[in-house]
């Protein structure tokens, strides 16, 4: 039995820009990018906007499927932790919790199980039962990634998050993150952060316009990649 | 684009069973999706609830007011007559107007999770449907205060209610799954309701309008079939015509049945339409 969460085997992805009748030469979005994921390891991808980073979460988490290649997936579900995901602007951040973690392909029993939990760790108890218009940007933000990280998923992927709320909030939510990380928790980071990818990933994946330019350990890729950047912006001065 | 594999040798091989919303969750998440929206809907104004018997009470009011004592039109048969057929025809445009960009319109869940697509029209129907049921017992008061003679056969507005329901799944299903690939469709779905609504006989008995000879093919109609089938039951006490009833749930049936398995089949390229 393969310990590999995650498989791709030359996977590309296309897209058109026009609807009913496909381009003839469609934009590609990944052009035959192959690699592996062991169980428990946190991948980092890196790379410029638009490089196919949020594509390729879309792969794993079957919303977009491959154009050719192969995906062999070793898991049953892959959260995609996106800020308030299904959220409603006039139901309260109970109602909105027990929806997003449902949403997530959680049951509606786990996710009020989970509830109090959610609740602590998003630090919204005296505003908990209040519509989330009142919600600030930041308590939001709270309010969705402790619904994703309470509960348990086997893959998680998250896109840019962290780099959202408060100063303490973020700690605490690279700390809860470091701490998944440490357990047996398999996650695929999206960041431009560098110090939030050095710290919490063991491998980085760099991708460059759809194209798989290294993939390795974090700090060699990281070099590689910073160092790709400076030459570009170079080329542009 | 297209999910298709560019060449058989690279046929890609994926496993999308059990990820996103899954089948066993699915109903759970509709219900708890349509119990929230209808709260959601109901908190954005002061009067909340009330509205889904207010809004309609006004309707009837403005009616009564208007073909009662405005237009003398005769008596209150005409405003009974009109309600017969309007009370139905705004159900299936309002849901109709709901469902069309439903898919659409909901590209922020498309885009972070894989959820099956008749989800989104579904929910308009239901949600719309909920609603409807105050409307429909408006309507029952509003006939028996004013002495529209009851009659046992009431009682087959049901199966008439019902056949509705299914036409309206069918029809908010095929609108929902055609924007995403044509969004100026659109634009053209309030144009075809308002053509619908002046060819099913809302506002006039097709028996005195439209030429005997022309019945048969005004009533292929599927709206006008049905209001009719209201009006038989409800103000003349008849049975309705149970073969039309029949041929149009048959009808509705065999469209969702495509429809739905032209979502299923297509679902990954509807999320590259909408995410697009």
């Amino acid at each position: 039995m393969t310990s590999h969460i995650l498989d791709l085997e030359a996977v590309s992805l296309n897209f058109s820009r026009r609807r009913l009748i496909p381009d003839k030469t469609p934009f590609p979005a990944l052009k035959k990018v192959s690699f592996s994921m062991v169980k428990g390891e946190t991948l980092g991808v890196v790379g410029r906007n638009g490089c196919g980073k949020s594509s390729l979460l879309r792969l794993l988490t079957g919303i977009y499927t491959p154009d050719s290649g192969r995906i062999v997936r070793n898991y049953k579900n892959a959260s995609l932790l996106s800020l308030s995901l299904g959220f409603d602007r006039e139901l309260s951040g109970r109602d909105n919790a027990i929806l997003s973690g449902m949403l997530l392909g959680h049951s509606r029993d786990n996710v009020i199980r989970h509830l109090d939990e959610i609740i602590a760790f998003s630090e919204l108890a005296a505003f908990i039962d209040a519509p989330i218009k009142t919600y600030s940007t930041g308590m939001r933000t709270r309010l969705g990634f402790s619904v994703a990280i309470t509960l348990q998923v086997d893959l998680l992927l998250i896109d840019e998050v962290l780099g959202v709320g408060d100063v303490r909030f973020r700690e605490k939510a690279i700390q809860a993150m470091s701490e998944k990380i440490t357990g047996h928790q398999s996650v695929v980071f999206v960041s431009h952060a560098k110090t939030q990818v050095s710290k919490l990933c063991d491998r980085v994946l760099w991708l460059e316009k759809g194209q798989l330019m290294e993939i390795g350990p974090t700090q060699q890729v990281l070099a590689c990649y910073y160092a790709f950047l400076d030459e570009s912006k170079e080329l542009i001065v | 684009m297209s999910d298709r594999p560019s060449s058989f040798s690279d046929a890609p091989t994926y496993q999308t069973r059990g990820l996103g919303i899954t089948q066993s969750n699915i109903y759970e998440v509709f219900k708890t999706k349509l119990m929230l929206n209808l709260k959601a809907e109901a908190s954005r104004t002061y009067l909340g609830y009330l509205w889904w018997v207010l809004e309609p009470t006004l309707y009837v009011c403005v009616l009564y007011l208007v073909f009662n004592y405005l237009i003398d039109r005769g008596t209150q048969d005409f405003v009974a007559f009109l309600l017969c057929g309007t009370i139905p025809f705004l159900w299936f445009s309002k849901t109709i107007a709901n469902a069309t960009a439903s898919i659409l319109d909901s590209h922020v869940l498309i885009s972070s999770l894989r959820i099956p697509k008749p989800f989104f029209p579904l929910l308009i129907v239901f949600q719309d449907s909920v609603k409807q049921t105050f409307v429909f017992t408006l309507l029952f008061l509003f006939l028996l205060l004013y002495g529209t003679p009851v009659s046992v056969n009431w009682w087959y507005v049901l199966p008439v209610i019902f056949v509705q329901l299914g036409m309206i799944i069918a029809a908010a299903l095929s609108v929902a799954a055609i924007t995403p690939w044509f969004p100026d469709f659109k634009f053209v779905v309030p144009t075809g309701l308002l053509l619908l609504m002046l060819s099913s006989g809302v506002f006039y008995s097709y028996q005195t309008l439209i030429p005997e000879a022309r019945w048969d093919t005004f009533l292929l109609n599927p709206m006008a079939n049905l209001i009719d089938n209201y009006r038989r039951v409800l103000l003349d006490g008849v049975q309705p015509d149970w073969l039309a009833l029949l041929s149009i749930a048959a009808f509705s049936v065999v469209v969702s049945i495509i429809v739905l398995s032209l979502l299923r089949r297509y679902d990954a390229t509807y999320n590259r339409l909408v995410i697009q």
